[in-house]
C-alpha cells in the first residue's frame, strides 16, 4: 500500500505545486505574498463552470478560464498593486493586506453573483482507469496529471526558452540592474500575472473537477497553504515550489495513512514549513540574498 | 446592555491592536498570528479557573505571563527568519496553536470550553464591570506605551525597525529587544484572551484563527500603524462596523474586502496615521485656531 | 606609545574565497590610517570584522589591549568602535534629531529597564544640538532623516559616530557618491576629528583624499597588506602603482 500512498501523495503535491506556481511567479518579480492568488483559483473555477455548462467543451473551458483569469490579473496588478508599491516608503505589510482584502472581497462577491451552493462540474471523462497491480490511479486523476506536466512544460518553455521569459528571469534575479540593461520590468510584471492568475485558475477548475464542486469559499484552504508552498520553496523560485508542493503531499499523505489524524490535514503543511525554516531560514532552494 | 456588550468587545480588540502595534508598528517586525495568543490568554485563564478552581484574579496575570512566555519563542524565531519567511511562520503558528486547541481534549478539543463569570468582592461580575476592567486595562496599556515611546526602550525599537544593521553599530542588542517587544506585545494579548474568555463565559478554537489575526492587523494598519490613536480608532472603527452594516449584512464582507484595498491603495498610512490626510488637515485647522506650532501635537 | 587597535594573523574566508589571508595591523592613538586598495581587496571585510559584523576564521583583535575578536557589533560599538556605511544607513522614519540622540544612547540598551528611562532629557538633546551644529545639520534636525539629500546623509553618519564618543571611528567611504563640493565639506569634517585628537580608520578608493588625511596608508591586495606607511611612501611604492594599474587595465 504504501506505493498506493507515495502516488496519491505526488499526485495531490503536483496539483498543490500548481496551486502554488502562480502565487511564486508574482512573488518573484514583484516581491508581494499574494493571498488574493487564492481568489484567482476560485475565480478561474467558477469561469471554467460556467463556460462548461454553455460550451459543453471541457478543454475550451479550461484555457477560455486560464486566459480570461490572466486578464483580470493584468488588471489587478496595473490597478490596484503596482500604484501600492511603487509609492516610496510603503511598509511590507500594506500590499499583503491589500490582497487580505481582495481575497475576501472576491470571495464574497462569488457568493452573491454564483448563489452559495455547490456547483458541481458534473464531467465524465472518457478514461478508463488506470491499474498496475495493486496500485489504482483514477480517469480524473490521470487527467488532472497530464495537464499538470503540459503546463509546467509550457512555464519551463516561456521561462527558458523566449525572449520574455528571459527578461522575466532578469527582472527576478535584479530588477534594478534588468531595467539599466532595457528589459521593461512592466512587461516582466504583467507576464508574472498573466501567468500566475493563469496557474491559479487551471488549479481551481483541476480541483473543482477532482471533487465534482466549486464554492465560494474554495480558496480559503489554498489560500494560506499556497503561502506554506512557495515559503518553504524559497519564495518566487519555481523549482523550489515544485519540490515543496510534493514534499507537502507527501508528508499529508503519509501522516494521514501512517500516524492517523493527530491534527488537522491542513496544519501538516505549517508545522513541515515551520520545521523545515527552523533548520534553514531561507527555504529549501534560496536565492542569494533574497 | 446591548451597547456595552458591544463596548467590552471593542476593547478587547483595541487592547488586541495595540498590543500588536509594539511588534509590527513599534518594532517592525512581522506577525501574522496574533490571534494565537490572545487564545493562549484565553485558554489558559479557561483551564486556571474551571479545571483547577483558581480565582479569574489570579488566572488573569497567569495568562499574561503564559501568553508572553510564549511569545519569547515567537521573538527566537524572528532572531532566524526574517521579513516575509517570519510572516508566514507566524501565520503558521497560529494554525498550529488553534490546530492544538481543537485536537487536544485538555482544551476541550471540538467542544470548546465554558468558562465561569468571576467573583468581585462577593457579587458576580457584570457586563459593566468587563467594561470597567478593560477600560482599566487599556489606559494602563496606553500610559505604559506612552511611556515606552519616550524611552530608549521606544527609540531602540524605533532603530530596529527602521535598519537592524545601525541598531547594532549603536550599542542596541536587537536580539533582546526584539524578543523583548515580540513578549510584551503578545503578553497583553494575553490579558485580552482572559477578558475575553470569563466576559464571553464559552471558547472555541476558531474565536483566535487566522482571520482574527488578520482583523487585527487591518484595524492597527486602517487606523494607523506606528502611533498610539491609530489602532484605538481602528478597532472603534472595524469594531463597531458589523454594528453599523448589520442593515445590509449580505454586503458585509464585501465592504469589509472593498475599504481594505481601498484604505491600502490610497491612505495606506491609515485614516489616523502621521501624514494621513486626516490628521494633516486635523492639525492643519488646529493651528488656525490656536496658531500653535506643528510639531508640538504630532508627537 | 599608546596601541588603540592591534590586528594579528587576522583571516576571514568565506568558504574557498579568501577575503582577508594573514593580516597584522597596528593603530595607535590620536592617528588617522588609511585603508587602501582595488575592488575586492578586503577592505570592507576588514571593516566588518573589526566591527563585530563578520566572526574571523583566524587571528586576533585587541582593542586597548582587550582580545575582543569574534564579540558582536552591538559590543563592540559599546566598546568605543564607531562606524559609518558606505551606502548610507539612516534611521528614515525618524528625525535627524533623534538619529542623534539614538546614537547618543550606547550606553543606555540596557533592556527592559531601559523602558523606565526617559530618552529626550534637556541634558541629552543638548549634546545632540550641539553634534548637529557641529556637523552642519542643526536647520535639518526634525526632518525625517528619508527625506534629506545624500551629503547630509554622509554627515549624519559622521554625527551619529561622534554621538557615540568613541574610542576609535572607523569611516567606510564617506565620501563615494559626493559631489566635489560636498566631498569637500566632508575633508574638512574629517580634518577637524583629527585636531580634535580622535583616532580615525579611513577606508577610501579615492586615493588622492586617502592622501590628504591619513598620517599612515595600508594598502591591501587579495586580503594581504602589500605595503605600509606614510602618504608619500606608498605613493612612490611599485607594487602599490602596479596593483592600481592593474586595475585600471580591468576597466580599459
Amino acid at each position: 500500500m504504501l506505493l498506493q500512498q507515495l502516488v496519491n501523495g505526488i499526485m495531490i503535491g503536483s496539483v498543490y505545486a500548481l496551486t502554488a506556481m502562480g502565487a511564486t511567479l508574482i512573488y518573484g518579480i514583484l516581491r508581494i505574498l499574494d493571498i488574493a492568488n487564492a481568489a484567482a483559483y476560485a475565480v478561474g473555477a467558477y469561469l471554467g463552470w460556467y463556460i462548461y455548462t454553455l460550451t459543453n467543451n471541457l478543454f475550451l473551458a479550461f484555457f477560455l478560464a486560464m486566459i480570461l483569469t490572466g486578464l483580470i490579473g493584468v488588471l489587478v496588478e496595473k490597478y490596484i498593486y503596482l500604484p501600492i508599491i511603487s509609492k516610496p516608503n510603503v511598509i511590507t505589510i500594506v500590499p499583503l493586506i491589500t490582497s487580505v482584502g481582495l481575497f475576501t472581497l472576491t470571495g464574497d462577491l462569488l457568493r452573491l453573483i454564483a448563489g452559495p451552493n455547490v456547483k458541481s462540474l458534473g464531467v465524465k471523462l472518457r478514461i478508463g482507469v488506470l491499474q498496475i497491480g495493486n496500485l489504482r490511479i483514477n480517469p480524473e486523476w490521470i487527467f488532472i496529471i497530464i495537464l499538470t506536466a503540459l503546463l509546467f512544460s509550457i512555464l519551463w518553455f516561456i521561462l527558458n526558452k523566449t525572449k520574455l521569459g528571459l527578461a522575466w528571469r532578469a527582472t527576478a534575479s535584479d530588477s534594478e540592474i534588468a531595467q539599466a540593461m532595457g528589459v521593461n520590468i512592466n512587461v516582466s510584471m504583467a507576464l508574472s500575472y498573466i501567468l500566475g492568475y493563469g496557474f491559479a485558475a487551471s488549479a481551481g477548475i483541476m480541483v473543482g473537477l477532482l471533487y465534482n464542486s466549486i464554492y465560494p469559499t474554495m480558496g480559503d484552504i489554498p489560500s494560506y497553504k499556497m503561502l506554506a508552498i512557495i515559503v518553504l520553496g524559497g519564495l518566487g523560485n519555481p523549482v523550489g515550489t515544485v519540490l515543496a508542493g510534493l514534499l507537502i503531499g507527501l508528508s499529508e499523505t503519509l501522516v494521514a495513512a501512517y500516524i492517523g489524524s493527530i491534527m488537522p490535514r491542513d496544519v501538516i503543511a505549517f508545522l513541515v514549513l515551520i520545521i523545515v525554516l527552523l533548520v534553514k531560514p531561507s527555504g529549501l532552494i534560496s536565492k542569494k540574498n533574497a | 446592555m446591548y451597547l456595552i456588550v458591544v463596548s467590552v468587545n471593542i476593547g478587547i480588540f483595541i487592547l488586541l491592536a495595540l498590543s500588536l502595534n509594539i511588534i509590527t508598528g513599534y518594532a517592525g517586525q512581522a506577525a501574522l498570528g496574533h490571534a494565537a495568543f490572545f487564545g493562549i490568554g484565553a485558554y489558559t485563564s479557561a483551564i486556571m479557573t474551571s479545571n483547577y478552581g483558581f480565582s479569574f484574579w489570579i488566572s488573569l496575570p497567569v495568562a499574561f505571563m503564559v501568553s508572553g512566555i510564549v511569545g519569547i519563542g515567537l521573538g527566537l524565531i524572528s532572531i532566524r527568519m526574517k521579513d516575509d519567511f517570519l510572516a508566514i511562520t507566524t501565520i503558521g503558528v497560529n494554525f498550529v496553536i488553534v490546530a492544538l486547541f481543537q485536537y487536544s481534549s485538555f482544551f476541550g478539543a471540538s467542544l470548546g470550553m465554558t468558562v465561569k463569570k468571576p467573583m468581585f468582592f462577593g457579587m458576580r461580575m457584570n457586563t459593566s464591570g468587563y467594561l470597567i476592567l478593560i477600560t482599566i486595562i487599556i489606559i494602563i496599556t496606553c500610559y505604559f506605551i506612552h511611556k515606552m515611546n519616550k524611552s530608549w526602550f521606544g527609540l531602540a525599537l524605533s532603530s530596529i525597525r527602521n535598519d537592524e544593521m545601525v541598531a547594532s553599530s549603536l550599542g542596541i542588542d536587537v536580539n533582546k529587544y526584539k524578543i523583548l517587544a515580540f513578549s510584551l506585545g503578545t503578553a497583553i494579548a494575553g490579558i485580552a484572551g482572559a477578558v475575553y474568555a470569563h466576559h464571553m463565559t464559552f471558547i472555541y478554537s476558531s474565536d483566535f484563527a487566522f482571520t482574527v489575526s488578520i482583523g487585527i492587523l487591518s484595524m492597527v494598519v486602517i487606523g494607523g500603524i506606528g502611533t498610539i490613536r491609530g489602532p484605538i480608532l481602528g478597532a472603534i472603527l472595524l469594531g463597531a462596523a458589523p454594528e453599523l452594516f448589520r442593515f445590509f449584512a449580505d454586503y458585509r464582507m464585501i465592504v469589509y474586502g472593498g475599504l481594505l484595498v481601498l484604505m491600502m491603495r490610497f491612505q495606506p498610512q491609515g485614516i489616523f496615521g502621521n501624514d494621513s490626510f486626516i490628521t494633516r488637515n486635523f492639525i492643519q485647522a488646529y493651528k488656525n485656531i490656536f496658531k500653535k506650532k506643528v510639531g508640538d501635537i504630532i508627537e | 606609545m599608546n596601541e588603540v587597535l592591534r590586528i594579528e594573523g587576522l583571516k576571514m574566508y568565506f568558504g574557498g574565497l579568501k577575503a582577508i589571508d594573514g593580516l597584522d595591523i597596528s593603530l595607535y592613538r590620536e592617528e588617522t590610517l588609511g585603508v587602501i586598495g582595488p575592488n575586492g581587496a578586503g577592505k570592507t571585510t576588514l571593516f566588518n570584522v573589526i566591527c563585530g559584523v563578520l566572526k574571523p576564521t583566524e587571528g586576533k583583535i585587541f582593542l586597548n589591549g582587550e582580545e575582543v575578536q569574534g564579540k558582536s557589533s552591538f559590543e563592540m560599538a559599546r566598546k568605543g568602535v564607531a562606524r559609518t556605511f558606505q551606502i548610507s544607513k539612516p534611521l528614515r522614519d525618524i528625525s535627524i534629531l533623534d538619529n542623534v540622540v539614538a546614537s547618543l544612547g550606547i550606553n543606555e540598551y540596557t533592556g527592559f529597564k531601559s523602558l523606565f528611562k526617559k530618552s529626550h532629557s534637556k541634558e541629552t538633546v543638548d549634546k545632540a544640538m550641539m553634534i548637529l551644529r557641529r556637523t552642519g545639520l542643526e536647520d535639518f534636525k526634525d526632518k525625517k532623516a528619508g527625506e534629506v539629500s545624500l551629503g547630509y546623509l554622509r554627515r549624519l553618519e559622521i554625527a551619529r559616530a561622534l554621538a557615540i564618543n568613541p574610542l576609535l571611528i572607523m569611516l567606510d567611504e564617506p565620501c563615494a557618491g559626493l559631489s566635489n563640493f560636498a566631498i569637500n565639506e566632508v575633508i574638512e569634517l574629517i580634518m577637524q576629528l583629527k585636531e580634535e585628537g580622535k583616532t580615525i580608520v579611513l577606508i577610501e578608493h579615492n586615493l588622492p583624499i586617502s592622501m590628504k588625511v591619513c598620517d599612515r596608508i595600508v594598502v591591501l591586495n587579495y586580503g594581504q597588506k602589500i605595503a605600509e606607511g606614510t602618504p608619500k611612501e606608498i605613493q612612490s611604492n611599485q607594487e602599490v602603482i602596479e596593483a592600481y594599474l592593474g586595475e585600471d587595465d580591468d576597466f580599459a
